[in-house]
């Protein structure tokens, strides 16, 4: 903590809070404050009483005017899945957001809209051999756009596209997967006109496990340039154990 | 926004209800939220982290958390402004002390995005208590007041400070107390009304 003499009428819980609502405080402080913050409710009225003496200062700061993505980013946050519905390839910006990404992967399996081949659940035993783990990649409408199969024991996902997408000329389909809330990790270009088996390399596997979140978005050809989806995603579904 | 110049007189109350209704999961009312306050945050958090591409993270981040928190914002505690703005500058100031330093040469680049354009509706409420603030501000001696302006408008910290004015940390803390405290009690000799908590 910073040295907390009081100085004349002022306790040294005044002075803590009025050193953190000015932001004067270095991060342990502020890690501190914000603890007793959600615990105490007497200092949390005093740093409420800084905060609010101090923000008329607020009016000397020239406003801003921030760019258009960002609220594209916060809609995508905070209804992932009205947002995906709604989004086209013509605003690529919302494509880049992390937040959608992670707003699918946490919400998304919750909405109608992706569809999960479920054959039953399997429970994962230690020690027990890999398993083979399966997704149906459907896209905002719902439709089944494709199938795949993860052989653990093959290192290959098999893809079985369920429709035929004619948008995909000059451009490259890129499988993602997004474990949790981690940024999602590319799994390569895919085809998704026939039947194939996509070779997944070793050090790749380490995500594809039940619960994961399997993506397709449309890239430029060769791939994302950026190594994150830049392009709309058409499909996503959730890998579940069989 | 069609009505601006009508909203402006009741800007706080108008700004409550749409948190309340985006408590309530209505993302029109939070949107017509985020236009009217989102300028106002924008710069706050710019003046601080001065890196558009990082200042436009935070923004993003900052309006998800008030999403999530509206209904937390309780009229009677705060303005509506002043409790998004307190968010923008947390998270901002957070976001310095992650990266441990701040660029060089901030405060010209900042401000030449500054933003003529409305917005300024949520600042007419604060119009008078900013005059009463900076008069007492002017009262003081003026290190004093640069101290303060520094950690409050850069996100400084009192060690980053000192270092930067060349006097001990204790000097420092010793200027910035004594003056925001003389600043107190300026503001309530010109009978700028207290928001509670004091004696608690």
């Amino acid at each position: 903590m910073s040295d907390q003499i009081p100085i004349d009428d002022f306790g040294a819980d005044e002075t803590l809070a009025m050193d953190f609502a000015l932001g004067a405080l270095d991060r342990a402080e502020r890690r501190a404050v914000e603890r007793r913050l959600r615990s105490d409710p007497a200092f949390r009225a005093l740093v409420e009483a800084w905060q609010a003496d101090l923000s008329p200062l607020d009016a000397e700061t020239p406003d801003a005017a921030p760019p258009p993505a960002v609220w594209a980013g916060i809609a995508a946050e905070i209804s992932p899945v009205k947002v995906a519905v709604a989004a086209s390839p013509e605003r690529p910006r919302l494509w880049n957001s992390l937040a959608l990404w992670r707003g699918l992967a946490l919400g998304g399996t919750a909405a109608a809209a992706i569809a999960i081949a479920q054959i039953g659940p399997a429970p994962v035993a230690p020690g027990a051999p890999p398993q083979l783990l399966v997704a149906a990649l459907a896209g905002a409408d719902g439709k089944p756009l494709l199938s795949a199969a993860y052989d653990p024991l093959r290192g290959s996902v098999v893809l079985t596209p369920a429709t035929q997408r004619d948008d995909t000329e000059g451009k490259s389909p890129e499988l993602w997967v997004i474990e949790g809330d981690k940024p999602p990790r590319s799994l390569g270009v895919i085809d998704i006109q026939g039947p194939n088996a996509h070779a997944i390399s070793s050090k790749q596997l380490t995500g594809l496990a039940p619960g994961s979140v399997l993506a397709i978005s449309i890239e430029p050809l060769g791939g994302s340039p950026t190594g994150q989806p830049t392009g709309p995603v058409v499909a996503t579904g959730k890998l579940t154990a069989i | 926004m069609t009505a601006r110049t009508a909203q402006a007189s009741s800007g706080a109350a108008e700004l409550s209800a749409l948190l309340a209704k985006a408590a309530d999961g209505d993302e029109a009312a939070f949107r017509i939220f985020y236009d009217r306050t989102a300028s106002k945050l924008f710069g706050i958090i710019l003046r601080i982290l001065v890196e558009r591409g990082e200042a436009e993270d935070v923004l993003q981040e900052v309006y998800v958390t008030v999403w999530r928190k509206a209904a937390e914002f309780d009229a009677a505690r705060a303005s509506p402004v002043t409790w998004a703005a307190t968010i923008a500058r947390n998270r901002a100031i957070d976001r310095i002390r992650a990266r441990g330093s701040r660029p060089s040469a901030p405060l010209d680049e900042a401000m030449e995005v500054r933003d003529e354009s409305p917005g300024a509706d949520v600042l007419i409420d604060a119009a008078s208590d900013a005059a009463r603030v900076q008069a007492a501000l002017a009262a003081l001696e003026p290190r004093h007041a640069a101290a303060i302006r520094s950690c409050y408008f850069e996100g400084v910290t009192y060690e980053a400070l000192a270092a930067r004015e060349g006097v001990p940390v204790g000097t420092l803390k010793s200027w910035v107390r004594r003056g925001i405290m003389r600043m107190r009690e300026g503001l309530e000799h010109q009978g700028f009304e207290h928001h509670g908590g004091h004696g608690a």
